[in-house]
């Protein structure tokens, strides 16, 4: 299980990557990334099986990079955990191809339940 | 600016400093800002831009930056490092986040948080807007919410504070 994890914020991989480990994910399974430019170059080295990404990111927002990633690739899940709410940003991250989304601030039982739902416990 | 913006920001942050730290937080004061100094010690300021245009910045006491970084890190902080600065603008783009989504309307994008630190800084507003700011208290010490739209303020702050939904 290779995960690629795009936020541009520290912390909130850190949150991410407890909750991974937690899981099973072993720590050099999981990729990091800053922004959607870099994400979007560490997808095309990597097989990954999942990716976990923010919306509102510097040089390449998440949206843009999600696009990216469905052209070449339809089927890996692509997990969106962003504040971006509003039913229009939802539509247009579903159009997009997203497979799931999570809501900021989500509580550690919230992170946990829907990483659970994709991240195989067997890990 | 329509004063009901406010509240958005105080039911934001309720939310936030609840699901995200685990405390809960109480406002305390609701005044117009008149003064372009920060009120606490780590700033992180916010545009957004839609159909008005305008910026939040949240202020917090140095003792609430550390523990919150804390919390969300599951580590001790001393001093006001780049994981605290982190840690302090992601919570404002929470903040900032779910305000915008309750000013579904608006139509506003969120620009990225950049935070200062210190007292020696000024944030300035443009020159036609008359920023609200409110007061909180937390567990760990203050924090402040500076709002400023280019909009025309309706209603007094005795109207506002009056209002059932600012009462948090």
């Amino acid at each position: 299980m290779k995960i690629l994890l795009v936020d541009d914020s520290g912390t909130m991989r850190a949150i991410q990557k407890r909750c991974l480990f937690k899981l099973g994910v072993a720590e050099d399974q999981v990729v990091e990334a800053d922004n959607g430019q870099t994400g979007l170059a560490e997808f095309e080295k990597g097989n990954f099986d999942i990716v976990l990404t923010d919306w509102n990111m510097p040089v390449m927002d998440g949206l843009t990079m999600l696009k990216e990633i469905r052209s070449r690739n339809k089927d890996i899940p692509i997990i969106m955990i962003t504040t971006e709410s509003e039913r229009a940003r939802v539509v247009a991250a579903i159009e997009a191809g997203v497979s799931d989304y999570l809501v900021k601030p989500y509580t550690a039982d919230a992170l946990n339940a829907k990483l659970e739902k994709w991240v195989p416990a067997s890990v | 600016m329509n004063v009901a913006f406010i509240n958005h920001f105080i039911e934001s942050a309720t939310n936030v400093f609840d699901t995200m730290l685990g405390v809960q937080i109480t406002r305390k004061s609701l005044s117009l800002k008149d003064s372009p100094a920060p009120t606490h010690e780590v700033s992180a300021i916010i545009g957004l831009s839609g159909k008005v245009v305008g910026s939040v910045v949240v202020s917090f006491s140095s003792n609430v930056a550390l523990k919150g970084a804390g919390e969300m890190l599951l580590m001790e902080f001393d001093d006001v490092n780049a994981e605290v600065v982190d840690a302090v603008g992601e919570l404002t783009n929470m903040i900032a986040g779910g305000a915008k989504a309750a000013m579904d309307h608006m139509e506003l994008s969120l620009g990225l948080p950049n935070v200062v630190c210190g007292r020696d800084h000024r944030i300035f507003f443009p020159g036609n807007v008359k920023p609200i700011s409110v007061g909180f208290d937390t567990p760990w010490g203050e924090v402040a919410i500076d709002v400023g739209f280019n909009d025309v303020l309706e209603g007094n702050l005795e109207d506002i504070a009056a209002q059932e939904a600012v009462t948090v």
